[in-house]
């Protein structure tokens, strides 16, 4: 615990004293002005590495935030003659509203679509500060001059403070939302957004606030940016700095607030470090001997392709061989910039920060902090009565694919408390309905109700609200978050706290309460001992175990069990069983997929038998497996051609 | 003006066009490619520069566009694709900034005019002026696509492009290779985008802003069309081009951008596949 | 034909096959059942180089193939009709069937004379097939998709086919269909492995058949000999 305390905290503080302390101690005014837009970089970087790294999608967008924001501070102080707090609150205020505006549309998107749809709109933002002559002056540029804060005139080493304050502010906040269920959000959504959504976390929500709050955090720095310079042009804000950006986050490593705070003051070392050719050489030829490094090692473990080894070698021996013949580098400055960051995105994806990380944390192992005793089962999942009344009817429900009818006029009624079960053979439709019950599917015609009122249609995220949770066939887990995290994700009705107060740290004591509830799911799976262990490195069996235990956190009156038992070994198979057994005494009501014939006798109240994606056969395990029409289907042709 | 405005049009149509055939096999594009067009022209202009013969010039530069197409497939998304990440939108937007860059110092940032064989003069045709550089426009516009779609539909090649793009996996079991297959469209799109280069250059002038004006409407006509429209490009990009010159004369030439980029965000908030394109499936 | 030995393979962290060996000889049937799971269809994508291999080895005609990728292995001769059926929606079903010779059709023009006397082989024993050879693949019925998937891998001329759940959601009726399908390709001589989740079917039309559990064989035998194997008989046929 002190050890962790004195790492992790220790290199912050040490960070802060000597950035802190350097104005005392240098006068050179120069050294001053890289500092001030080293920590507004940093704020623009933390924000940009909201969506680059913990959404994982390409945004083109910050820096029309930045102008935005800047424009918006700069009009606050000249037309209305607001002060400083008040004209960066503006700032942040119209990115933030302007960000969820945009992500609104933008966020439904994946990948490419999303790239797009941001670069368009930095574009158009460029044109409108361009064109809106009135307002903005257009290319003339606009001159500001800066405002005392609180009375005080702040000098260049009180802005600067300003400026590391903030900075240090958005830091901590952005550590209490990371630490929080956000932070957690963030991390599963990229892993299986289908997940986040069935597990009643709105993928899309998430998204959009996440954006938000990134391109609010531009706006800020964009504030800072013309309180710096006092002076605004829209050509700054354009396509080049946004790749500068990008390549500031990706350098520095994603996701992380280390690594944004590496690529910012790389972003501002960058223009002396090509107006220097001794230094430019030296730095090109230390970047070759790097990659012929690392690309060597790289062949010789067998961690990298050809590709992958030569691609950051060819391009720094481009580098450094430009870097002797041409004439001026600065004419050739987005060249350079092309070629450094082609290498790293190539040759170290994960960036420095990354890279030092995964070093750092084998060098000194550091132990995450302890877990608090487990909850009472019966706070966590309280006893539901099972009164046998319908509580899930399927009314001519139908699915096609094209000419395939996939669920074709299927009518059936879950009772409260009961387990039911879904069989049939291979393809006879039993996954697509449950995937048209679910929400991942919307019907093609049909009614679904819960409790006789109608459950939403192709919303997983709405369905899982409306006390409906599942599993999956094809495991669906957040690989890269622990048991425990992945449990604490679904946990429905512990997170109270709304965005800001998290921001400001208000969310510890629930995040707790949540840990204990967590463990109590994992105890009733058997998992509790390995809670700290990351998803995708635990075995197959307990992989199911814990989907059953993440899609109760969502507290669910009817839970969906999607062959719970496909691929596992005998022993498992039996604490499959168990499970099925400890959950149904807490009165949750099940609809269970399964092939083995025998698992359904044992645990199945009423069975449903499909076949061709119609009904053939219900009524309890004994009476369905007499029915000629299923030994039919089950056994297939053979029967077909007797009978 | 509306007319010509829609040739314009058929230009960016031919750029988005180029993009819906890296995204049909590979869900890829080419971030980069308006300095695809960018650089093609330039270097069809140094082959006139140099005293090649106008018509050998075309081919030439087609060929030029081809190259730089593989390369791009090859250093800036093959490695992706295969790491299953979208790294790709990077890599190319690295590319397009190299591209700019050495464009910018071997040709210089001004723009300069690109010479053609063909008479300026106006020509009537019912009512309306058309100049026959437009004109070629045009039929280049349409030959280029209209060949392409020939070899997709007509030969067997064709139709594993088709394969790959509906289903990469089972393709590769009739014995496709996705990668070739990738490399193809790859190749086609780079063609596509030095045919668009050859045709525009007269019109406008060359230089290396040409790329990120004509770069941003692409995408506009893709995006609103869809990605996976097949020739609802054309019908999007003859609107996105008679808009911009209405827009352009009546609020002024700075707003000229201001069409295409509204239209943008507009079809992805309404519909994000496109006017023209299917939704998806997703699957568990 | 076809031999596998001590195959292993699996998705991420999950070893699904844990030393899979089997053999297909020439010309003939060979069945593939087992439960859910069992790694059935893993062992397919493995062979057909879907998913690669991690340890293990397969060989096609004499010619080790493990670890080239898919579109190679299908060029050296061995069709995988996949479980899912994956036929190409947009497509014409004819242009499906072409597709399917690839590997020895010229790739730009003449390939639909070249191709002529196998379509007409397909389109002999699925006629439905050619009644709907301009209709696109995706509006056909589940049943039909079958047919079309076996008649692609048919196209192909390949030294061995790999059927994958052929009976998956169809109806029982097209199910004997498939069957019987399955009996006249057996007749043809064609060398086939299947993978069937109705055993009893299965066992009918092959000549050999290996049973699978946790991603290894468990037994294997002939057909008769499999119908006097309890174990055989308690889990799979009732």
């Amino acid at each position: 615990m002190l050890k962790r305390l004195l790492l992790i905290r220790g290199a912050e503080l040490i960070a802060l004293a000597i950035l802190g302390t350097i104005p005392l101690t240098v006068s050179n005014s120069y050294a001053l002005g890289l500092l001030t837009l080293l920590a507004i970089y940093g704020i623009l970087l933390i924000g940009l590495d909201v969506t680059v790294g913990y959404l994982g999608q390409v945004n083109l967008a910050q820096a029309a935030f930045l102008g935005i924001g800047a424009y918006t501070t700069g009009l606050c102080i000249n037309l209305l003659g607001w002060g400083m707090p008040l004209s960066l609150l503006a700032a942040m205020g119209i990115t933030l509203v302007i960000g969820a505006l945009l992500a609104f549309p933008a966020l439904r998107l994946e990948g490419p679509q999303f790239a797009l749809a941001t670069l368009s709109f930095t574009a158009l933002s460029t044109t409108v500060l361009n064109e809106w002559e009135s307002l903005t002056q257009g290319a003339q540029g606009l001159s500001i001059s800066r405002p005392p804060l609180f009375g005080i005139n702040l000098g260049a080493s009180g802005f600067y403070w300003l400026c590391l304050v903030l900075m240090i502010l958005v830091w901590l906040a952005m550590k209490n939302l990371l630490s929080s269920q956000w932070g957690r959000a963030f991390e599963a959504l990229r892993d299986s957004p289908i997940a986040t959504d069935a597990m009643g976390v709105g993928t899309y929500r998430h998204k959009v606030a996440g954006f938000a709050f990134g391109s609010s955090l531009g706006g800020l720095a964009g504030g800072l940016y013309v309180l710096n310079f006092q002076y605004l042009q829209p050509q700054v804000f354009t396509y080049d700095l946004m790749v500068i950006l990008l390549l500031g986050v990706v350098l520095g490593g994603r996701k992380s607030l280390w690594g944004a705070f590496f690529g910012a003051s790389l972003i501002v070392l960058l223009p002396n470090l090509l107006s220097n050719r001794l230094l430019f050489n030296v730095i090109s030829a230390i970047g070759l001997l790097v990659a012929v490094a690392a690309g060597v090692y790289g062949l010789k473990k067998k961690t990298m392709k050809l590709f992958q080894a030569m691609a950051p070698v060819v391009s720094m021996g481009i580098l450094v061989a430009g870097g002797l013949m041409v004439e001026n580098t600065e004419d050739w400055r987005k060249a350079i910039f092309a070629l450094m960051l082609f290498s790293v995105v190539v040759g170290l994806p994960e960036g420095i920060m990354g890279f030092a990380s995964r070093y750092l944390t084998q060098l000194f192992r550091i132990d995450p902090p302890a877990l608090p005793a487990a909850s009472a089962l019966d706070d966590v999942l309280p006893m539901q009565p099972a009164d046998g009344k319908a509580l899930l009817q399927l009314r001519n429900l139908k699915r096609h694919f094209g000419g395939v009818k996939a669920v074709d006029d299927v009518s059936f009624t879950v009772s409260s408390g009961h387990i039911h079960g879904l069989i049939g053979p291979n393809g006879s439709g039993k996954s697509t309905a449950v995937n048209v019950i679910s929400g991942l599917y919307a019907p093609t015609s049909g009614e679904i109700l819960l409790h006789d009122k109608a459950l939403p249609y192709g919303s997983l995220f709405r369905v899982a609200r409306h006390g409906v949770s599942r599993t999956f066939q094809n495991l669906q887990l957040f690989g890269e978050l622990s048991a425990l995290d992945n449990v604490m994700l679904a946990l429905k009705g512990v997170y109270r706290h709304p965005l800001p107060m998290v921001l400001l740290g208000f969310a510890r004591k629930e995040e707790k309460r949540a840990q204990a509830d967590a463990l109590a799911l994992l105890d009733l799976v058997g998992l509790r001992d390995q809670a700290r262990t990351k998803a995708k490195d635990l075995t197959y069996g307990s992989q199911r175990f814990l989907e059953i235990a993440r899609a109760l956190a969502c507290k669910p009156q009817l839970l969906i069990l999607d062959e719970p038992a496909a691929g596992l070994s005998h022993p498992d198979a039996g604490n499959l069983v168990n499970i099925i057994k400890r959950v149904h005494q807490r009165g949750i009501t099940m609809i269970l997929i399964e092939h083995h014939m025998d698992v359904v006798s044992e645990l199945c109240d009423t069975v449903t038998v499909l076949d061709g994606g119609k009904i053939i056969a219900e009524g309890t395990a004994e009476v369905v497996k007499r029915d000629p029409l299923v030994i039919k289907a089950y056994l297939g042709a053979a029967e077909v051609t007797a009978a | 003006m509306v007319v010509s405005g829609a040739l314009m049009g058929l230009v960016y149509a031919l750029i988005a066009y180029g993009f819906q055939l890296t995204f049909a096999t590979s869900k890829s594009i080419n971030f980069g490619q308006g300095e695809l067009v960018m650089l093609s022209a330039f270097f069809s202009l140094s082959l006139l520069d140099w005293g090649m013969p106008y018509w050998l010039m075309i081919p030439g530069g087609l060929l030029f566009g081809v190259a730089l197409g593989l390369v791009v497939e090859r250093t800036c998304v093959r490695l992706a694709l295969e790491q299953k990440s979208e790294g790709w939108i990077l890599m190319t937007i690295i590319f397009g900034l190299l591209g700019f860059s050495s464009a910018e110092n071997i040709w210089g940032r001004d723009d300069r005019p690109f010479p053609t064989s063909l008479p300026t003069d106006a020509l009537q045709v019912f009512g309306v002026n058309i100049t026959p550089l437009e004109i070629s426009v045009a039929i280049g516009v349409f030959t280029v696509m209209g060949l392409i779609e020939l070899f997709k539909r007509k030969t067997l090649l064709g139709k594993a492009f088709e394969a790959v793009s509906a289903d990469r996996d089972a393709a590769e079991l009739m014995g496709v290779s996705a990668t070739r297959t990738i490399m193809l469209s790859y190749g086609l799109s780079g063609l596509v985008a030095a045919m668009a280069g050859i045709l525009i250059s007269p019109i406008t002038t060359v230089g290396p802003t040409m790329a990120s004006a004509l770069i941003l409407k692409a995408f506009s006509v893709a995006v609103v069309a869809g990605l996976d429209s097949g020739f609802g490009v054309v019908l999007v990009g003859i609107v996105l081009g008679a808009l911009e010159s209405l827009t352009s004369f009546y609020l002024g030439s700075g707003w000229r951008e201001a069409p295409g980029l509204v239209l943008l965000i507009l079809a992805l908030a309404i519909r994000p596949n496109g006017v023209f394109g299917k939704a998806t499936i997703r699957k568990v | 034909m076809l031999k596998v030995e001590n195959l292993h393979a699996g998705y991420g962290l999950s070893e699904v096959l844990q030393g899979t060996t089997l053999e297909v000889p020439e010309g003939k049937v060979v069945a593939l059942i087992g439960a859910n799971g069992a790694g059935k269809t893993t062992t397919m994508r493995a062979i057909s180089g879907m998913i690669k291999p991690t340890k293990g080895s397969v060989t096609l005609g004499g010619k080790a193939i493990e670890g080239y990728a898919t579109s190679r292995i299908a060029r050296l001769g061995l069709a995988h009709s996949p479980e899912g059926r994956k036929v190409f929606g947009p497509l014409s079903v004819e242009d499906n069937l072409l597709l399917g010779a690839y590997n020895h059709l010229p790739m730009f023009f003449g390939f639909r004379s070249k191709a002529a006397v196998e379509l007409g082989k397909v389109y002999e024993l699925f006629p439905r097939l050619k009644e709907r050879r301009t209709q696109s693949a995706g509006t056909l019925s589940g049943g039909e998709q079958q047919m079309l998937a076996i008649g692609r891998a048919l196209m192909a001329k390949p030294k061995v086919i790999l059927l994958d759940e052929p009976s998956m959601g169809l109806a029982p009726v097209i199910v004997l269909e498939v069957f019987n399908i399955i009996r006249r390709l057996k007749e043809a001589g064609i060398t086939l492995l299947l993978v069937e989740q109705f055993a009893k079917s299965a066992l009918e039309v092959s000549d050999y058949a290996y049973v699978m559990e946790h991603g290894r064989i468990a037994i294997a035998g002939t057909p008769a000999e499999l119908h006097k194997d309890e174990r055989v008989l308690a889990a799979y046929l009732g």
